[in-house]
């Protein structure tokens, strides 16, 4: 279990963080969103160790999570680096080794990534060499290396081509799958939607909503979308504020079993859901609020 | 789940990033040819007073006539000297012409094509005097003994009243002092722009925010600076090495001064706290600046204070028993190039050079923490250029 408890940061005159806090539990997959300049970057910064927050900790497995454990954590920086001037093999396995694997190990994780990220022929290559696209698979396959136990990723699908962003999600699916707590940032709703057990909205240093991502549709809910094979126009007869939307009718406010009653009387009901926000909506109405 | 990968222990990782210096950058092709080049230039440097000589130094003499065999015997003994006896002063004439001999000594008469240089003329000279002093006494009665014993005259023994001007007019120690300077103020330029240059590689390229997520800043410094001093070491020893051999090889080695070797271990001592220094500080200096084109000019002040020691300690061998020769070369960071410079042309007071040692190493250890602490606070800072004050203010 990874949390984040509480986190205070300061840049100068600007409050970066104001206490967020977040966790994530083993096999768990975090969506981590919020709009630019609301924390994320500055977040996953001081949980990977490489900023110091004003106040907080991150805990680990119930203690203070210490360097030796940060070392088998895989962490994909917001803004990507690597050696434009070393080989991709090279680098990649250069990685390993200074995650802790030992050289062989190192050598074996790097040929297997490069072959699921299809850059085998290029092993020999300097980064420089590479396209962007490729760059960011090597990028991937850097954060992934030494098969770390938990993943912290700052926008990780940014700039990947539709083939990166596959092997991406697998990638998280498997660490979640083995057990890891996986925390990742990004703009991309969708992903989110299908990649998340859980959301977390940060908006202006604080944290807006949290939590499981069926939970928080549920709780979001909003007009109970009726179809109906009928000819009547049913806006008058149906129950509370009644719009349309299409051939559906969305009711609002009214009670829904009377509403059933009525639409089953003017014809056969094809359709009687709530409608479900997307995580897109969910946003929008969190920082909006 | 594989929890059970081993941590990097703290000289593992330091290695690692020293590893990947010297894989990267003193194996990269640019490196190995400007060894290989410079290299090149040191061994035909070491070899041109021989092929300048032209190999063979014995000077071919043609003696003939009244002194011939003393003056024979007095050649050979000096050795040097490739001697044929002629049975006249005709026929060594006619050895000179054809070139036989390079000169030929004949009844009173030197011979040669254009003239002999100083030093045959003076051994001719001395000798065919001697010869005749020889023959003389010989004709006015001596024994062998007696001969001997008036010709064996102690040569003048010099009493000088100046202390310490002996050596400041010895060419050998002065060009040692000279390759002494030179190579130690090369073997610290390189390396620290390397160093600065890849300090800001690593931070232009962000990479270093995934670096420090397995590495202490410490470790990153440290290990960059030792790959590239290992990688400076490994072309100052090649240097040395093909210097001396090729030397060797061609005999002039023998003619080296006495501790020659010494002095190149020593100087290799030197180098070594130096580079602490200046090697530090310039990953320190270097993590400042984001961008490549900055880091010339935020290395300035070293590359200007390295630059001062080295013009310094070429002033020092032209002046060894000033004032500003014995400050410079204990005061850090110019003790570092202006001492061993100095040691190299002039006897140096035991406690001066266990000073200068001293002050260099306690200046290393600072420089050490200095550079360190620079590169921790800026390393991660992007953007604008850091000010140098700014860095040392800001917590950590
Ligand atoms: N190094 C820094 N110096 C000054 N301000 C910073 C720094 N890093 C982040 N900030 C500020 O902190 C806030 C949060 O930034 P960030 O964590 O990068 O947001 P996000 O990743 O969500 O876009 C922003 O207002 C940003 O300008
Ligand atoms: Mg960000």
């Amino acid at each position: 279990m990874l949390e984040i408890k509480d986190l205070h940061k300061r840049f100068g005159d600007v409050v970066a963080l104001d206490g967020v806090s977040l966790s994530a539990k083993p096999g768990e997959v975090v969506g981590f969103v919020g709009a630019n300049g609301a924390g994320k970057t500055t977040t996953m910064r001081i949980a990977m160790g490489v900023l110091a927050s004003d106040s907080g900790e991150i805990v680990y497995n119930g203690t203070p999570l210490g360097s030796k454990q940060r070392q088998r954590f895989g962490y994909m920086p917001s803004e990507r680096g690597l050696y434009p001037k070393m080989k991709v093999g090279e680098q990649i396995a250069y990685f390993g080794e200074l995650h802790g694997l030992d050289k062989a190990a190192a050598k074996r994780s790097t040929a297997d990534l490069l072959e699921q990220l299809n850059l085998t022929d290029r092993i020999g290559d300097n980064v420089q060499d590479l396209s962007l696209g490729n760059q960011q698979r090597v990028q991937l396959a850097v954060s992934l290396v030494h098969d770390p136990e938990a993943l912290i990723l700052d926008e990780p699908f940014s700039g990947l081509d539709p083939i990166a962003v596959d092997v991406m999600g697998t990638a998280l699916k498997d660490r979640a799958a083995a057990g890891a707590p996986v925390i990742f940032s990004s703009h991309q709703l969708d992903l989110i939607e299908r990649l998340c057990d859980s959301v977390v909205i940060i908006g202006a240093g604080k944290i807006i909503a949290a939590g499981g991502v069926e939970d928080l549709k549920a709780r979001e809910v909003k007009e109970l979308r009726i179809r109906v094979e009928t000819i009547e126009d049913l806006t008058d007869a149906l129950p509370g504020t009644v719009t349309r939307d299409g051939d559906d009718y969305l009711v609002e406010d009214g009670d829904s079993q009377e509403a059933l009653r009525i639409a089953a009387a003017a014809g056969r009901v094809t359709h009687f859901a709530y409608d479900q926000p997307t995580i897109a909506e969910i946003f929008r109405e969190a920082v909006t609020r | 789940m594989s929890a059970q990968t081993p941590e990097t222990p703290r000289l593992r990782g330091l290695m690692l990033v020293a590893g990947r210096e010297i894989r990267v950058r003193g194996l990269a092709k640019a490196n190995l040819i400007s060894m290989a080049i410079t290299v090149l230039i040191v061994g035909v440097l070491a070899a041109l007073p021989a092929i300048l000589s032209g190999g063979d130094d014995t000077t071919a003499i043609g003696i003939a006539g009244s002194e011939s065999t003393a003056m024979q015997q007095q050649l050979e003994a000096i050795g040097d000297y490739d001697v044929t006896v002629y049975g006249s002063a005709a026929e060594a004439e006619r050895a000179v012409q054809d070139e036989d001999v390079d000169a030929a000594v004949a009844d009173g008469k030197l011979y040669s094509q254009d003239g002999v240089g100083n030093e045959e003329q003076t051994v001719l000279e001395s000798v065919w005097q001697s010869a005749a002093v020889e023959t003389s006494l010989t004709e006015a009665g001596l024994d062998a003994a007696q001969i001997q014993d008036a010709l064996s005259v102690a040569p003048l023994e010099s009493v000088t009243f100046e202390q310490a001007g002996g050596a400041e007019n010895d060419p050998t120690a002065y060009f040692t002092g000279l390759i002494i300077s030179i190579l130690i103020f090369f073997m610290l330029m390189m390396p620290v722009q390397y160093i600065a240059m890849g300090v800001v590689e690593e931070k232009s390229s962000r990479i270093v925010e995934i670096l420090l997520t397995s590495l202490k800043p410490w470790q990153l410094l440290g290990g960059k600076v030792i790959g590239l001093g290992v990688i400076s070491a490994v072309n100052l020893i090649a240097i040395v090495a093909v210097g001396l051999g090729v030397s060797a090889a061609t005999g002039m080695l023998p003619e080296l001064p006495p501790g020659t070797t010494s002095a190149a271990l020593s100087t290799l001592g030197w180098w070594v706290l130096a580079f602490a220094l200046y090697g530090t500080l310039a990953g320190g200096i270097g993590s400042l600046v984001s961008r490549q084109e900055d880091a010339g000019s935020v290395l300035a002040p070293l590359t200007t204070t390295l630059t001062i020691a080295y013009v310094g300690s070429i002033f020092i061998l032209n002046a060894p028993g000033s004032l500003f020769a014995e400050i410079l070369s204990i005061v850090p960071p110019f003790s570092a190039i202006a001492m061993p410079t100095r040691i190299a042309i002039q006897e140096v007071p035991a406690w001066q050079v266990v000073l200068a040692v001293g002050l260099l190493a306690v200046a290393a250890a600072g420089a050490l923490a200095l550079g360190a602490t620079l590169y921790k606070r800026s390393v991660l800072h992007t953007g604008s250029r850091l000010k140098l004050m700014e860095a040392l203010r800001k917590a950590a």
